[in-house]
């Protein structure tokens, strides 16, 4: 660095890049959300096309979903991360509507450059958008369908999935949706706003065909049992130990003094005795199966199988945690025979062969405990990618339950709502007095990417299905949307093409939020980019209960 | 150049030649820093090595952030950076005095002028704009009480320069509200408000706990989450096994004596844990036989006390930060035990409703409704971490600048008010002034307007316009501040557009003394560095 040389670029530390400016800075932000947005874009919709993503530890994505997409790509340019932090608030948020974020976001975006182009300045610009999201959230409101009635009902909660799962799985969404919507239910609890969406499993199993795809009421994990038991019937009692079923031992050193033979004889046969003891009276307290999350020493496993106990190893415990709440048990600290409460109870366990692959099931019907059960979906499919674009699709009808548990209201799919929606943002601009009313014009336009998408993908004319969808909808059809096999439309509602209204509530302020602060940036100032290997993501393979006990 | 005999890696600049380095300098940092100024300016993003984003109006966030290499504009910042330290605000308003009176003495200097000689004249008009500020301390008392009212437009005016408008307001009210409950006696300990965030919502979400939020939960899944009318013990006691600080071994010659030796081992911590609780059972009988027990430790809890405390129906928390058993004791009330011997029901603090809650793989738990507390919590939440970094950087401003108000007790009007106000004064006092002081006197009253015209022109308005708009509203009596709305004019006091004293004090003194150290500077050595040759 030279001192006498004055400018911005030589006060900061090399190799800091510094963009200032409408046309630098504002325009190029632009530019790059703008390409994000259709990177994505074309995934969306029932006819979106699938994208193959190779991350940077090579391994290989066939998604549909933008999520997904979006966080292996691992976006570098900084507007553009701001959009992608908007759909990851979104994916937290509500678990479903990513792609909405992203390509609302950019074409926001793209229609601020029209404006700036026009000689708005930016914060005009940001002024309407802020009371275009405002007047939006009020005309959502009134958009409201008849909301879902009873959150028990199968068909009704399968037909609002519907329109989630066929976005991923065009085709399929009548074989999934009844599959997740009976998974969903039987894992609800009484009080539905306590449902967890961990409580739905997904056991992928390569082989077989996407049809193949069904519930287990119950627990299920892909392993085998450690004994030669692999059936017990008829309401099992199961004990769960959250620590090695072995001889036990001190924390500090200890070591066994033995001085004959003798002494390592009548050592052996304590240690053994100690233990059958404690098998034995396990048995005694009725239990049928053992589990431990750390293992099985061979002597124990000696007189477990003696007692016709069976026994199982359950790692991770995560899924113990899981198992205990599927059988309401409570993991015990130290071996020893459970009291009634601490016992888990279910109908049957047993070993599964699915495909080549054995699986324990523990099955529980809903209807015997008062409890909220937990469902395993096990899927089928002939590749790993298929299976785990099968998952995302089951992710994604899953967090539309959540969704409908805090709020059971939904609005049309289809496109229908966000022609609607423009629609009534539209006149509201036009009785909105001063420079903001271009903004909010431009920001009603852009709820249009949805039915444009949908109608591209399926091979229309987009302006020529949204000037047929403004016509229904004036003549007082507002839920009339696009459909992909029928070119003249079709009303979303009768065809149970529905959305719950928080996903799209939430998408809308995210994208706003994002698409605002991007515009309010003036100047980006980038440090040089730090070497060494690329940082790989911080939480992978890192589950919070990993760093458990004795941090 | 005899410094290039010595070393002759070594760089320097001398004269005039130095000072157009101060002065190109800070005149860039001033460009860059200008846009800032006020509600209505620009964010700044700004991009860390990793990919890291950072949005910020914050002068001082900025200069901290931007890792500044140039040393006329380190030197700078660094002043703008300590007053933040001082006052929590003004930094921004520092870069752009500073580059605004280098930029007038540019004017002076080019007529041949003497450095010195300006700087005398700017000395002069500091102490000048000292007694001013005094007069107008006294007048600004007279006139205005500090009440909740005007500590919320205190804080309002502070964060509408950080945040967006609405959050400002929102954000002002909590930042005042948490000062209120800290608020002892002339003294007021910002540590006592707990800043926790929460990715998640927006960051209109943002809200005032009464009580306190920890950033875990407990460990334990049959433990109650949500428990309402609580006790609260606050202890600092290991319930997990420790290792004796001597090596030590057991030898066992049977598996009973090692059952035995095991149990003894469990024994002296389950010792303790029996009587957290039969302390419970004693303290929760009788009239307080509905009243839940939680139990928060900084130090570890291990898996079977967390059972056995599960199992009496105590929600345990384990290694609460330190910083937080300061503040539950004096959120909840109770007295932090390091021993369980001799436990008695004073001990304990008392809070309406503790509560967990999940996101994603966060816990969070939330320690609301207690009594006389003196110590809260501000909780943040956003959709994500630049949001949140924003809002937080913001809260903290914000909280200074209502503790200035309340240790100063009096407060400046701003909207530019103040430097119109100044500089009148200290045009009509350079008339006072003999000899060529009277420049630089002039040179510092020219430099304040610098202020006023940023406002403007950040809010799309023609800075002479609004300057001359402005000083005729002032000259007719009136307190005249800028609005950044309309381009009017208009009275701060009325709209409660309010700085505080503090740091006009701070910004006037730090600015002309870095100004004026910059001035002095006739050359700039720089010391090249010598590859140092490996010994062979």
């Amino acid at each position: 660095m030279n001192f006498s040389r004055a400018g911005l670029s030589e006060l900061l530390k090399d190799g800091t890049k510094h963009i200032s400016g409408v046309d630098q800075a504002v325009l190029r932000n632009i530019e790059a959300t703008v390409q994000l947005s259709t990177l994505t874009r074309t995934s969306m919709g029932p006819n979106g096309m699938n994208k193959i993503v190779i991350n940077h530890l090579e391994k290989l994505f066939v998604t549909h979903d933008a999520a997904t997409i979006l966080k292996e790509l691992e976006v570098i340019h900084p507007a553009a991360k701001i959009a992608v932090l908007a759909a990851q608030a979104q994916e937290v948020e509500c678990g479903d509507g990513t792609n909405f974020v992203v390509c609302l976001c950019g074409e926001l975006m793209q229609r601020a450059e029209d404006l700036l182009r026009m000689g708005l300045h930016t914060s005009d610009i940001i002024e309407g958008y802020k009371k275009g999201v405002e007047k939006a959230s009020e005309i959502m409101e009134s958009l409201v369908i008849k909301p879902v009635s009873n959150l028990r009902d199968e068909k009704e909660v399968s037909g609002a999935m519907k329109s989630a799962l066929s976005a991923k799985l065009y085709g399929y969404e009548d074989i999934i949706s009844p599959v997740v919507a009976r998974a969903c239910i039987n894992a609800c609890p009484k009080n539905f706003k306590n449902f967890n969406v961990d409580n739905i499993r997904v056991l992928k199993i390569n082989g077989g065909a996407i049809h193949d795809i069904h519930l287990i009421e119950g627990f299920a994990i892909e392993r085998d049992t450690h004994g030669t038991v692999k059936h017990v019937k008829d309401g099992v009692k199961v004990a769960v130990f959250g620590c090695n079923l072995d001889t036990a031992s001190t924390e500090t050193k200890h070591s066994v003094v033995i001085k004959s033979a003798s002494d390592l004889l009548s050592y052996s046969n304590s240690e053994e005795e100690s233990i059958e003891r404690e098998i034995k009276s396990i048995a005694d307290s009725g239990v049928k199966v053992v589990v431990s999350s750390g293992g099985f020493g061979e002597m124990a496993l000696h007189f477990i199988e003696r007692c016709g106990m069976m026994a199982i190893k359950v790692a991770s415990k995560f899924q113990l945690r899981r198992l205990c709440q599927a059988i309401g048990a409570t993991a015990l600290v130290r071996v020893g025979p459970p009291t009634a409460d601490e016992m888990g109870n279910c109908d049957s366990v047993h070993v599964e062969e699915i495909g080549d692959t054995k699986v324990i099931v523990f099955r529980q019907d809903p209807k015997n405990v008062d409890r909220a059960g937990l469902s395993t979906i096990v899927a089928r499919g002939a590749t790993q990618n298929v299976l785990d674009e099968i998952e995302r699709a089951i992710d994604d009808g899953v967090n539309v339950y959540k969704q409908l548990t805090k709020d059971q209201r939904l609005v049309a799919g289809a496109g229908a709502f966000e022609i609607e929606l423009a629609r009534q943002l539209t006149s509201f601009a036009e009785e909105t007095p001063g420079i903001e009313q271009y903004a909010i014009k431009k920001y009603a336009e852009s709820f249009h990417v949805v039915p444009r998408t949908i109608a591209e993908s399926a091979g229309y004319s987009a302006t020529d299905i949204i000037s047929k969808l403004n016509a229904a909808h004036e003549g007082g059809k507002v839920n009339f949307g696009v459909s992909v096999e029928d070119k003249d439309g079709m009303d979303a509602v009768e065809e149970s093409i529905v959305d719950p209204f928080t996903t799209k509530y939430w998408a809308a302020k995210f994208a706003t939020d994002a698409a605002v602060t991007i515009l309010s940036v003036d100047q980006i100032i980038m440090a040089r980019p730090a070497g060494g290997p690329k940082p790989r993501n911080p939480n992978a393979g890192n589950n919070w209960d990993d760093t458990d006990e004795h941090v | 150049m005899s410094i290039q005999l010595i070393n002759n890696n070594s760089e320097v600049a001398s004269k005039s030649q130095a000072l157009a380095i101060n002065i190109s300098a800070s005149q860039s940092l001033l460009g860059i820093l200008k846009s800032n100024l006020g509600p209505r300016g620009t964010l700044k993003m700004l991009v860390g090595g990793a990919g890291d984003i950072r949005l910020t109006k914050d002068g001082n966030v900025l200069l901290h952030d931007m890792q500044i290499q140039h040393p006329t504009a380190a030197l700078i910042a660094r002043t703008a950076t300590a007053q933040d330290d001082m006052t929590g605000d003004g930094t921004t308003t520092i870069v752009l005095l500073i580059g605004e009176m280098l930029t007038q003495a540019q004017r002076f200097l080019g007529e041949g002028l003497h450095p010195s000689v300006l700087i005398e004249g700017l000395y002069l008009a500091k102490a000048e704009a000292r007694n001013f500020l005094v007069t107008y301390k006294e007048q600004m008392k007279k006139n205005v009480k500090i009440d909740r009212e005007v500590l919320n437009n205190v804080a309002k005016t502070a964060l509408r320069t950080k945040l967006r408008g609405e959050l400002a307001d929102q954000i002002a009210d909590i930042v005042v509200d948490s000062i209120n409950v800290i608020k002892k006696e002339n003294e007021i300990d910002l540590f006592m408000v707990e800043i926790m965030h929460m990715e998640h919502k927006t960051d209109s979400e943002t809200r005032f706990v009464n009580g306190l939020v920890l950033d875990h939960g407990s460990r334990h899944p049959d433990m109650k989450t949500n428990v309402k009318d609580c006790f609260i013990l606050t202890c600092n006691v290991s319930l997990e096994y420790e290792k004796s600080e001597v090596a030590s071994t057991f030898s066992v010659d049977s598996a009973e004596k090692r059952q035995k030796l095991v149990r003894q081992e469990r024994k002296v911590t389950d010792d303790r844990v029996q009587k957290i609780i039969d302390f419970k059972k004693q303290v929760c009988s009788g009239d307080d036989k509905d009243k839940n027990f939680v139990v928060i430790n900084q130090k570890g809890i291990d898996p079977i006390s967390l059972d056995l405390l599960a199992k009496a129906g105590i929600l345990a928390l384990r290694r609460a930060k330190r910083r937080n058993m300061e503040r539950l004791t004096l959120a909840c009330g109770g007295v932090a035990v390091n021993a369980l011997e001799d436990l008695t029901k004073d001990v304990l603090g008392y809070a309406e409703h503790v509560y967990e809650v999940t996101l994603g793989e966060e816990k969070y738990t939330f320690v609301e409704g207690v009594k006389n507390p003196l110590s809260c919590t501000i909780l943040i939440k956003g959709p994500n971490k630049h949001t949140i970094a924003q809002v937080k950087d913001a809260v903290r401003d914000g909280l200074r600048a209502v503790k200035n108000t309340i240790e100063d007790d009096v407060v400046v009007p701003g909207a530019g008010a103040f430097e119109i106000a100044l500089h009148d004064h200290l045009i009509k006092y350079a008339n006072t002034v003999e000899g060529r002081a009277k420049l630089g006197v002039r040179c510092f009253a020219e430099a304040l307007l610098v202020i006023p015209k940023t406002l403007a022109q950040n809010s799309g308005f023609d800075a002479q316009d609004s300057i001359i708009a402005l000083q005729e509203v002032h000259q007719a009596g009136q307190i005249a501040g800028l609005d950044i709305y309309t381009g009017d004019v208009i009275d701060p006091v009325q709209e409660g557009i309010f700085d505080n004293y503090k740091v006009k004090e701070q910004t006037l003194e730090a600015a002309t003394f870095t100004a004026t150290q910059l001035l002095y500077v006739d050359e700039i050595l720089r010391a090249g560095k010598v590859q140092k040759q490996l010994p062979q």
